[in-house]
């Protein structure tokens, strides 16, 4: 006993958990490079730099939330574009609608109308997170791998039904005429000619803020009780839910808390300059990349994620680039190859469950691991 | 009274009737025995109790609350645990981590309070470490706390599972096959373990062995199960003599032949 409360002041130091689990220079690096982008939000890089740096955080945002379900809970969703498709649809409606209807138009907005992106943002992650519990309590309380099925099912079911939306209103004048009612059922959203003029809400400080936050969320829910809880159920669910887990509960939690934030992922995605949301944007095409980047970076790394979605975003820019010399039709067969060399070779990911910071830290003190 | 009263318990797989017309009473601090050849269905009483598997007869109940019908983490929470015969540790997670995510059901915080980190989360996390410590000390595994569960030696995972069951705080900790795989000064050292945690904690225990002669040297009181019945309920010395249990044992030898 006497021995075990000597180590007591070794571990002590690192008792409050989450915030002593990551070194001290990370904060100070993640500051640095948000001061960059808010910079490079000012004008310091171009147009084109902008505008891949805003796809990129919000794959990143994307990737992020997904490894709370596949990394955290290690259940498999596969349709995850189509909660970011619902966000980025509902807040979509709300904000063209509602400046329709209160300015008369959604383009040429002020700076003043910047903050509207925070409760659009919020909206539509509810909206997601509300689809999630109804589409993920069913089939988690199932063991087994039903959840890929379900979520691929819902992608494409949903891409459907927005293909049969009804065709997009594009004055108030128009909008009286339909009465709100007209707009919800089935709502407005221009069905297969896609979904145009959302007001430009989206910039690289926004998306950077929610890319900062949703890190933030699934560091501290990782490195906590909670967050432990659904690590565990990934690591044996029959051991978790005999150690006092409430295993569905927990399940459908993360599911929910990672569709919340796909739908603001989705949500920034639609108030991007130029955006046109298609429901394509729902199936499994999109879905697809943002599992290659939680399976590459390691199911369960936060890091690892936020790493693979900037060098698969900056791989797709860079074969768009080549897209003349017919680069495009190799998309696929590079992802599929790079999956597949990935399962051989390292088929815990990138970084397995650990972050990038844990493998600076001595394996005397970590005993090894993978 | 009874800690743990179990009453004609009984369940089938298919047709087969793995346990059947099981009984059990276990006073508080007791610490009983359950032997039996391999396959005589000492696991299966083990996932009955805990509600991994449900029963289709019979009753259980954990100081006058009946168990039956609820959810393994509600049995853990009413103060059962357990081990496991063929280790289910969190394998990459660390040791620490193992014991805090069993203290969970006795330590939860809201959403807010674990994204904020505040005061309350950060005084729990502490105690919870804390604690955790303490319960490493009882194998002298502190130095590992660090490791990643995966990485401890054979022996150690057997006794971080052990620790891990203590961790949510039971009135009643099942152990399952505990000594397997140790040779004989382990499991002298675990037999002496098992006697100290009950004095020391409070608890209440109920051991499968395998091993006739580690159960022999620390049970009170034992129930021998053969082909999924009770043939025999005693102590150590009676059942050591008693002719079905030597019978069992011995057609269990002839089968090895
Ligand atoms: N889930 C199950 N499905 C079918 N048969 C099972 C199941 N669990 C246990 N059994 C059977 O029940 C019997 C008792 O098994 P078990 O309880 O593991 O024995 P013991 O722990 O005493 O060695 C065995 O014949 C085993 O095959
Ligand atoms: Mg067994």
């Amino acid at each position: 006993m006497g021995e075990g409360l000597e180590q007591l002041s070794h571990v002590s130091d690192r008792a409050g958990v989450g915030a002593g689990m990551i070194p001290r220079w990370v904060a100070p690096c993640v500051v640095v490079a948000f001061a960059f982008v808010m910079y490079a939000s000012g004008g310091f890089v171009g147009d084109y730099a902008s505008r891949v740096m805003l796809d990129t955080g919000i794959m990143m945002i994307a990737a992020v939330s997904l490894t709370i379900v596949n990394g955290f809970t290690g259940q498999f969703s596969i349709g995850h574009a189509a909660f970011m498709a619902i966000g980025g649809y509902v807040s979509g409606w709300l904000t063209y609608y509602g400046l329709l209807a209160t300015l008369g138009r959604t383009t040429d907005l002020g700076a003043e109308h910047g903050w509207l992106l925070l409760p659009a943002a919020i909206i539509g992650g509810l909206a997601a997170a509300g689809a999630g519990w109804l589409v993920g309590l069913p089939s988690l309380r199932l063991r087994g791998d039903y959840l890929a099925i379900v979520t691929l099912g819902f992608g494409e079911i949903l891409r459907v039904l927005l293909q049969q939306t009804d065709r997009q209103r594009f004055s108030s004048q128009e909008m009286s005429e339909v009465g709100l009612l007209g707009l919800i059922v089935p709502p407005d959203v221009g069905g297969a000619s896609g979904f145009e003029s959302i007001p430009k809400l989206t910039n690289l400080a926004w998306v950077y803020l929610m890319v900062g936050a949703v890190i933030l969320f699934a560091i501290r829910l990782k490195y906590s009780s909670y967050g432990r809880a659904m690590l565990a159920i990934r690591e044996d669910e029959i051991a978790a839910e005999s150690m006092g887990v409430n295993v569905t509960r927990m399940k459908v939690r993360a599911f929910m808390f990672a569709a919340f934030f796909a739908g603001v992922a989705g949500t920034l995605y639609a108030h991007q300059p130029g955006t046109l949301l298609r429901p394509a944007d729902a199936g499994y095409a999109r879905s697809f990349d943002i599992v290659i980047m939680v399976v590459m970076g390691g199911l369960g790394s936060i890091s690892g994620a936020t790493l693979a979605a900037i060098v698969v975003s900056l791989l797709n820019v860079g074969l768009l680039e080549l897209a003349d010399y017919g680069a495009m039709k190799w998309r696929m067969p590079i992802f599929a190859l790079l999956l597949i060399l990935i399962m051989i070779f390292r088929p815990q990911g990138l970084f397995g469950l650990r972050e990038i910071w844990d493998f600076f830290r001595s394996r005397d003190r970590t005993g090894g691991g993978r | 009274m009874s800690l743990l009263e179990v009453k004609n318990l009984g369940i089938s797989f298919g047709g087969l009737r793995a346990v059947q017309d099981f009984s059990l009473s276990i006073p508080p601090g007791g610490l009983f025995g359950l032997i039996g050849p391999n396959g005589a269905g000492k696991t299966t009483v083990f996932n009955l109790l805990t509600g991994v598997y449900a029963p289709s007869d019979g009753t259980i109940e954990l100081a006058g609350r009946s168990l039956v019908g609820l959810r393994p983490f509600q049995i853990a929470e009413a103060g059962l645990s357990r081990t496991f015969q063929n280790i289910r540790l969190f394998p990459d997670l660390t040791v620490l981590e193992n014991l805090k995510i069993a203290m969970h059901l006795r330590g939860r915080h809201t959403l807010a309070g674990t994204i904020l980190r505040s005061g309350h989360f950060r005084a729990t996390e502490a105690d919870q470490t804390r604690r955790a410590m303490e319960l490493l000390s009882i194998f002298d595994l502190t130095d590992r706390a660090d490791a990643y569960a995966r990485n401890l030696p054979y022996g150690d995972q057997r006794r971080l599972e052990i620790l891990r069951a203590m961790a949510t705080q039971p009135r009643l900790i099942l152990l399952d096959e505990p000594a397997a795989g140790m040779n004989p000064a382990e499991k002298l050292a675990l037999a002496e373990s098992i006697r100290r945690i009950r004095t020391d904690f409070g608890l209440t225990v109920l051991l499968i062995e395998h091993d006739m002669t580690l159960v022999m040297d620390v049970c009170e009181r034992i129930t021998v199960l053969d082909y999924g019945q009770i043939i025999a309920v005693g102590e150590p010395a009676a059942i050591q003599k008693n002719p079905k249990v030597i019978e069992a044992y011995l057609g269990e030898v002839a089968n090895e032949r």
